[in-house]
């Protein structure tokens, strides 16, 4: 019972980053139509942002580690991650608004190949030890271990997505991205500006990956150029496993991802995990292309 | 000329006789540059396979590494371990067994193949993709998990049975294969279902038998590909045939332009020539390919071995908001 | 083609909540040149699509010559003898006007992947019987001089014109012709009414043609049916169409400019 518990706060903790992942996928998805394979390494850079900004604060004597500090160098991550989420969509993908998808699926694995290796270049091959950015102690329950940081987790996910919320559904801009999703020509028809609500879009995802990105590091305590590839493949099959450009459906397949991941890596299948959720992946995609929450689209002929 | 041979067929025969001259004469050769010309047959093998799929066929597939690997192990352990079973059969000649080996390597690709393509040729464009980099993950996972075959570890030792002939003689028989199936009426359907398959499907063409069949031949040859790759390189292990092996692949086809022979076969040996000759900025290699990919699909999506070049670099440059204010015409 | 040709019998289609075409009953007899009219959003090219298995109907079936042909996919449906043009035109664009044609013959191939590979006598026999057939269909539709550029570089006529070809050289038995005369200019549109006139008689095959001009399906239907908001509300010859008050008051309500009365 306690193991049950306890793989339950680990499923939902890792849960909680990859429908921060998801999230992003499914929105760039929404309003583009394609998938966005650089996403998972805005992650990385969120995590390496956190990583030397936490390093910067404490060099000026602003120590990080406290709970603001730590909330400082999440908000610092967020926005670079934003800006580099805007800046990758202005120089890589814009000048293909009108191509082929194939053209745009290239050029967005190019993308990440190209913030893969250049990470290694920059910050270098070897893995990373992450500092702890919030205060770090470990509670007992009984049988149970929770570390604080897997509450922070829990707790900054949830206020994310509930922000997200807000602004999707309640705001001016939000109700234009779901315009743009729904019908991007009709929306450009009655005045929304297309290119504002994408960049908007992909600084909105960013910013979440960039958290996504923090999150894992204080989790799995070292962080290297590469760390994206799989949590990053995790939350696209949560996305679409949820029914890509479907918000709630990218949260619930995050959850049921981090549930499985736990549960299969509890087992001794555990070097399998990968090819678990690949599986997934070609399931879903086989039998309920849709998604769970996702509406099935008709090719017009 | 005999009768049941045709041109075509002719230049093949030709080009085998060739790889077979060049073998007698090897041993003049620097072992260095030798490797390397086996790299380059390796590559275009690897590249004119990926090209029937992702480039006649329009099936953008990113799991041709681990074809190449099911190939390389299958050949491997046929030449290694089982050797002792097998070399009675061939009485000790090697090179009986190992184009045995090759082959056999190869055909279970293709059944890797056509299992692979069974389910995910439904899906199109960027899902096909990911769903084919994820079975190639899977195959990479599979042979980790494989203690048989060396785990993660991999396998070493295996003998040095490649060479010029049976590599080039390889590479003739991958370019012919593609080649004339391109150029037959038969063949007009690959390239039909490339650039619409709603409407090939209503001129009476099986798409899903012509993905099958591109896929099939392609993982194929991948897996000759593989087995040569192993038998050059005394060793492989499974992290050798991961994304970046495949993405290197796909990086020969589409600077050569998706779809082109002449093109993709010329980018394979630039690009293996050009990677050894840059040995010293390894490091820089990954970061040089995905530049190259990201500034030609803006620039020159058609690949840039396209004979004739119609399009001044300009043409291309304008698109940029930089340049497009000194395109702009003047307005008085 | 047996005396039965193209039976719909109560098809119907759903999108989600949306009924696209509901329980339409149709005959297109051997040989018959029928029309298919309705204003916009009637559920014309639908038809075509549960026709030709782009989509399968949600209830009702689907005959022709007298066989099922419900659920079948689309190239099967080709290959029992119906061909199609596409109301958005949809050529293999990357490839000749000449390859364009003989891709279509490949439901009378003989050859598979081996004998493009062996390529042997039989090969090369077909292949020259192939390159004569492609050569004189496109001679007769006067489409012989480009028979070397890309489809996608012809001129918009040209290119509707390579469809019927296409269509045609997989030897149907009836012809769905989805809006050809779109964008064309009155003098094209009467080149095309005697284009499909010719084919009809030539190749004697049934033709059923979706179109919005009046003047076309008027002036060479043997047969219209006509829909409206996915339903069957009228079905004679031009001349009963043309009274029927129903589709007078579809019309009427849609675009009086085009409408039937003359």
């Amino acid at each position: 019972m306690t193991e049950l518990l306890q793989q339950v706060i680990n499923g939902l903790s890792l849960g909680a980053i990859y429908a921060l992942i998801a999230l992003g996928y499914t929105m760039v998805y929404g309003v583009l139509r394609f998938i966005n394979f650089a996403h998972s390494d805005v992650f990385m850079l969120g995590a390496f942002t956190a990583f030397y900004s936490s390093r910067a604060m404490g060099r000026w004597g602003f120590a990080s580690g406290g709970f603001l500090g730590g909330l400082l160098v999440l908000v610092i991550s967020m926005a670079a991650c934003a800006a580099v989420g805007i800046l990758i969509e202005r120089l890589a993908y814009r000048p293909l608004r009108k191509r082929s998808t194939l053209t745009v699926l290239i050029t967005a694995i190019g993308v990440s190949l190209l913030l893969q290796n250049g990470g290694q270049m920059v910050f270098g091959v070897n893995p990373k030890a992450f500092p702890n950015i919030f205060p770090s102690q470990t509670f007992k329950l009984g049988g149970l271990v929770i570390n604080s940081n897997q509450l922070v987790v829990l707790g900054v996910a949830l206020a994310l997505l509930t922000a997200l919320h807000w602004i999707v559904q309640r705001t001016r801009i939000g109700t234009a991205m779901r315009a743009v999703s729904f019908n991007a020509t009709a929306a450009s028809l009655v005045g929304i500006d297309t290119n504002r609500i994408i960049s908007f879009t992909f600084g909105l995802g960013s910013a979440l990956a960039g958290a996504g990105g923090v999150l894992y590091g204080m989790n799995y305590p070292s962080i290297e150029p590469l760390m994206g590839n799989s949590p990053g493949l995790k939350a696209f099959i949560a996305a679409v496993l949820g029914g890509i450009g479907s918000l709630p459906g990218a949260a619930l397949g995050g959850m049921v991802l981090g549930f499985v991941e736990t549960g299969v890596s509890g087992t001794r299948w555990s070097t399998y995990r990968d090819a678990v959720a690949f599986a997934i992946l070609i399931g879903i995609l086989l039998f309920r292309p849709a998604g769970l929450l996702g509406r099935n689209r008709i090719e017009k002929v | 000329m005999p009768s049941w041979l045709n041109r075509s067929q002719l230049v093949l025969v030709a080009a085998l006789l060739a790889a077979g001259l060049a073998q007698f004469f090897s041993n003049h050769l620097d072992s260095y540059v030798l490797s390397v010309a086996m790299g380059v047959g390796i590559n275009i093998v690897l590249a004119s396979s990926l090209n029937l799929i992702n480039g006649f066929t329009g099936q953008f597939s990113l799991g041709h590494a681990g074809f190449m690997a099911v190939g390389a192990y299958t050949s491997a352990v046929l030449t290694g371990k089982l050797a002792a079973q097998l070399n009675p059969i061939f009485g000790g000649h090697v090179y009986l067994l190992f184009p045995f080996a090759l082959v056999v390597g190869g055909l279970v690709a293709a059944v890797a193949g056509g299992l692979v393509g069974a389910p995910s040729l439904r899906l199109k464009g960027d899902y096909l993709a990911i769903v084919t980099l994820g079975f190639g993950e899977i195959i990479k996972v599979i042979f980790q998990n494989v203690e048989y075959v060396g785990g993660a570890k991999g396998l070493n030792a295996i003998p040095d049975y490649s060479n010029l002939f049976w590599v080039f003689g390889t590479t003739a028989i991958t370019v012919y294969t593609v080649w004339a199936l391109l150029n037959s009426t038969y063949g007009r359907g690959f390239l039909a279902v490339a650039d619409d398959e709603i409407s090939a499907e209503a001129m009476g063409l099986n798409t899903t038998r012509y993905k099958m069949v591109a896929f099939v031949v392609g993982a194929f040859f991948a897996g000759i590909a593989g087995g040569l790759f192993a038998h050059l390189n005394n060793y492989i292990n499974p992290s050798g045939f991961d994304f970046n092996k495949s993405i290197e692949i796909v990086v020969m086809v589409i600077l050569g332009g998706m779809g082109r022979h002449t093109g993709v076969i010329l980018s394979a040996i630039l690009l293996t020539v050009l990677t050894e000759l840059l040995r010293q900025f390894g490091d820089y290699r990954m970061v040089i390919y995905s530049l190259l990919l990201i500034v030609l699909m803006i620039l020159r999506p058609q690949g840039l071995m396209v004979w004739p070049f119609k399009n001044p670099l300009w043409f291309y440059l304008k698109a940029y908001w930089p340049f497009r204010m000194l395109a702009r015409r003047p307005t008085s | 083609m047996s005396a039965t040709g193209l039976q719909l019998n109560k098809v119907t289609i759903r999108f989600g909540g949306l009924t696209a075409v509901s329980e339409v009953s149709a005959t297109v007899r051997p040989g018959e040149l029928a029309g298919l009219i309705g204003p916009n959003g009637a559920g014309k090219t639908t038809v075509f699509n549960l026709i030709t298995g782009v989509y399968s109907p949600t209830e009702g079936a689907i005959e022709f010559a007298g066989r099922a042909i419900t659920g079948l996919r689309p190239f099967e449906i080709t290959a029992r003898g119906i061909a199609r043009t596409f109301q958005n035109i949809r050529l293999f664009g990357s490839l000749t006007v000449f390859d364009n044609v003989r891709v279509a013959f490949h439901l009378h191939l003989r050859q598979g992947p081996g004998q493009s590979l062996s390529r042997g006598p039989t090969f090369h026999h077909e292949e020259r019987e192939l390159t004569e057939r492609t050569r004189e269909l496109l001679e007769i539709f006067k489409l012989d001089r480009v028979r070397d550029e890309p489809a996608r570089s012809l001129p918009y006529g040209d290119q509707r014109r390579l469809e019927i070809v296409r269509a045609l050289a997989t030897q149907p038995e009836l012809l769905l012709l989805d809006e050809p005369a779109a964008g064309m200019n009155p003098a094209e549109k009467v080149e095309l009414m005697k284009l499909i006139q010719f084919i009809q008689e030539r190749y004697k095959l049934a033709i059923l043609l979706v179109e919005h001009d009046m003047k076309v399906v008027m002036g060479i239907c043997q047969r219209i049916h006509v829909l409206e908001y996915g339903r069957k509300i009228a079905e004679g010859t031009p001349a009963q169409v043309r009274e029927n008050p129903a589709v007078i008051a579809a019309y009427l309500g849609y675009d009086p400019e085009n409408g039937p009365t003359k």
